[in-house]
């Protein structure tokens, strides 16, 4: 099923919560929306599900405008952060709660209910933990009953708020992996909401980049990555160093030092640049490039982390396989951007 | 061998615990039994079971049943409310749920009696369609319901309050109605608080004296309560008397905390997170 966002606009009291925000997500595709907390991401998430209303705008599946449409008009399967199980009911009696609160003439036979139960149970990996009660589960265990019973009423879209922030590490990324076949096999159009710019860029068959109310920009991880539209897009995925600079007929100065081979989108003036810590490579004092002085270097594993500051004080992290060998801290050095990625002030 | 601890202190602390457990609660309790062990069974019968005092146990067991019954229902919407909703005056409201419990139960008494009498504000404005309040057995329900409602709200408040606004989020998702939702999600949740908190306000309006003796009019076989005869007793010397009628309704609280306990119990085993 097509889901579609149409200039929704969201306030709460004075704050902004969105702003004209539009979307669209492709039968199904897995899109996440990803973003700082506070740009609005979850309430989106929420509008779509009917758990808020749009102060205007509106939600369509497949074209038809369900804004005003309830939560449970609308056959969304949430999955709520803190997997919102319900603790009195066995993991088996939670999966199958949709199906029991059909009306009287939709609902399955207990015998079918039971046999779905079975089979979602299956598929989330959990068939022998029916009648244990969350309590007795791990967390990770939790959202996958979470996930299942959203499932069971064949929803028409699948919609994940930050389904992996409560879990640790080691869950999270077997989870993740997970989720992903879970979703290849059901082909089921999916939202997910995260913080977490890796969890986006794995997952995701394209990924929201939102901010402050706005969706700053929407492609594929490759894309965001490499490509970002904006500097907020930019300095939020992966690391970057943010360097001052001007921009003079096409070409960025950090520092007065021109730097070549770039080609920047944006028009002359001031400007911000970033280069990521591995698009440097580095030379002798006094060839073209950033003049730096060495601050700190550590060696991790097949990499070395070079710290430096420039004449104007920035600090300049980069990494790289062969550093310069007998480099002292205090050396002056001359970092050579590969790629810079400029854009207005 | 004394095995290792990294609290200090348990020889003290459990001392002092034992100690004063013993002269605050186990030693007087004992006293009852023993004073009322030394008059007989046939004595004790007589006063601990007579007609006028199964009329109070009547009374006030019955009284107290229906005033936790109203205050079951009353205190799970005032705890809603508390809990679920914003609204100005908020901790005004919070603060008036406690009154009950530190008003001195005399006052209660007197100011319900002065509203509910026939010529109060509330009772005359009864008293036209034959409904009198005050000196009557009702008047003991409404006053065991004014001292009861804190347990209530304060045991189902904290369940609410942690059960979450999610879980019906969850459940409206997956396509229940509102009744639905309470009935199967919200409903089973707070059960066990609900009644533990209706248990104690059970308990509670069972001993109560204070605020009774006013509004109830304490007439025999019809308006009074099983603690007052406790005090008649004692007014007349009669200490074995009294104790009679103290250890009936000692044996009747023991056993409503035993319920209470297992009942705690019982709500712990199934919703422990």
């Amino acid at each position: 099923m097509t889901v579609s966002a149409h200039n929704i606009v969201k306030h709460f009291g004075a704050f902004t919560a969105l702003n004209d925000v539009s979307l669209e997500a492709q039968p199904g595709e897995f899109l996440a929306l990803l973003g700082p907390s506070g740009s609005g991401k979850t309430t989106l998430l929420r509008i779509m599900a009917g758990l808020e209303f749009p102060d205007s705008g509106s939600i369509r599946f497949d074209g038809v405008d369900v804004s005003t449409r309830p939560t449970r008009e609308r056959a969304v399967g949430f999955v709520f952060q803190h997997y919102a199980l319900f603790r009195h009911m066995t993991v088996a009696e939670n999966v199958g709660f949709g199906l029991t609160v059909k009306p009287r003439n939709e609902r399955p036979t207990p015998a079918r209910i039971s046999a779905r139960v079975d089979e979602l149970l299956s598929l989330v990996q959990l068939g022998h933990l029916g009648d244990r009660y969350p309590s007795q589960l791990s967390g990770g265990q939790r959202q996958r009953v979470a996930l299942a019973r959203a499932l069971a009423v064949n929803p028409n879209i699948l919609l994940l708020d930050e389904p992996f922030g409560a879990l640790d590490a080691k869950v999270r990324k077997d989870l993740r992996r997970w989720l992903r076949e879970v979703h290849q096999t059901m082909k089921l159009t999916s939202v997910f909401v995260t913080h977490d710019q890796e969890e986006a860029l794995d997952l995701a068959d394209r990924v929201v980049v939102m901010n402050h109310g706005v969706i700053e920009q929407i492609d594929t991880p490759d894309a965001v990555y490499n490509r970002p539209a904006s500097a907020f897009v930019c300095d939020f995925l992966g690391n970057a160093n943010k360097l001052d600079c001007t921009i003079a007929n096409g070409a960025v100065e950090i520092g007065g030092h021109r730097i070549e081979n770039t080609a920047p989108p944006a028009s002359d003036g001031l400007g911000v640049a970033f280069i990521r810590p591995h698009e440097f490579d580095v030379a002798a004092a006094g060839q073209p490039g950033v003049p730096v002085t060495l601050r700190r270097l550590t060696r991790t594993g097949p990499m070395a982390a070079l710290d430096c500051l420039t004449e104007t004080g920035a600090l300049i992290e980069m990494t790289t396989i062969e550093p310069p060998t007998g480099l002292l801290p205090g050396a002056a050095l001359t970092l050579v951007p590969r790629r810079v990625r400029a854009y207005s002030a | 061998m004394v095995e290792r601890s990294i609290m200090p202190g348990f020889g003290l602390t459990m001392g002092f615990t034992v100690f004063y457990l013993s002269v605050i609660v186990l030693i007087p309790l004992s006293a009852v039994f023993i004073k009322s062990a030394g008059m007989g069974f046939e004595a004790f019968a007589e006063v601990a079971l007579s007609k006028r005092a199964l009329y109070a146990y009547r009374l006030s067991f019955g009284a107290a049943a229906i005033a936790a019954t109203i205050n079951a229902v009353f205190g799970l919407i005032v705890a809603w409310v508390l809990v679920r909703y914003e609204f100005p005056g908020k901790r005004l409201v919070n603060a008036l749920v406690d009154l009950p419990f530190a008003l001195p139960t005399a006052v209660a008494g007197i100011a319900l009696t002065a509203l509910y009498a026939p010529n109060g504000w509330i009772g005359s404005l009864l008293a036209p369609y034959g409904i009198k309040v005050a000196f009557q057995p009702l008047g003991v329900v409404v006053a065991l319901t004014f001292i009861g409602l804190p347990f209530v709200v304060r045991t189902v408040e904290p369940v609410l309050a942690d059960l979450g606004p999610e879980v019906e989020e969850a459940a409206a998702s997956l396509g229940a109605g509102r009744w639905q939702t309470f009935a199967r999600v919200i409903w089973p949740a707070i059960l066990p608080a609900l009644a533990t908190g209706f248990a104690l306000a059970f308990a509670r309006a069972v001993g109560e004296y204070g605020s009774v003796i006013f509004i109830a009019g304490n007439m025999p076989y019809k308006s009074e309560i099983a603690p007052l005869l406790i005090v008649m007793q004692l007014e007349q010397y009669n200490v074995p008397g009294a104790t009679a009628i103290a250890v009936t309704m000692l044996l009747a609280s023991f056993a409503m905390l035993f319920a209470i306990n297992l009942l705690q119990g019982w709500s712990r085993r199934r919703m422990a997170a």
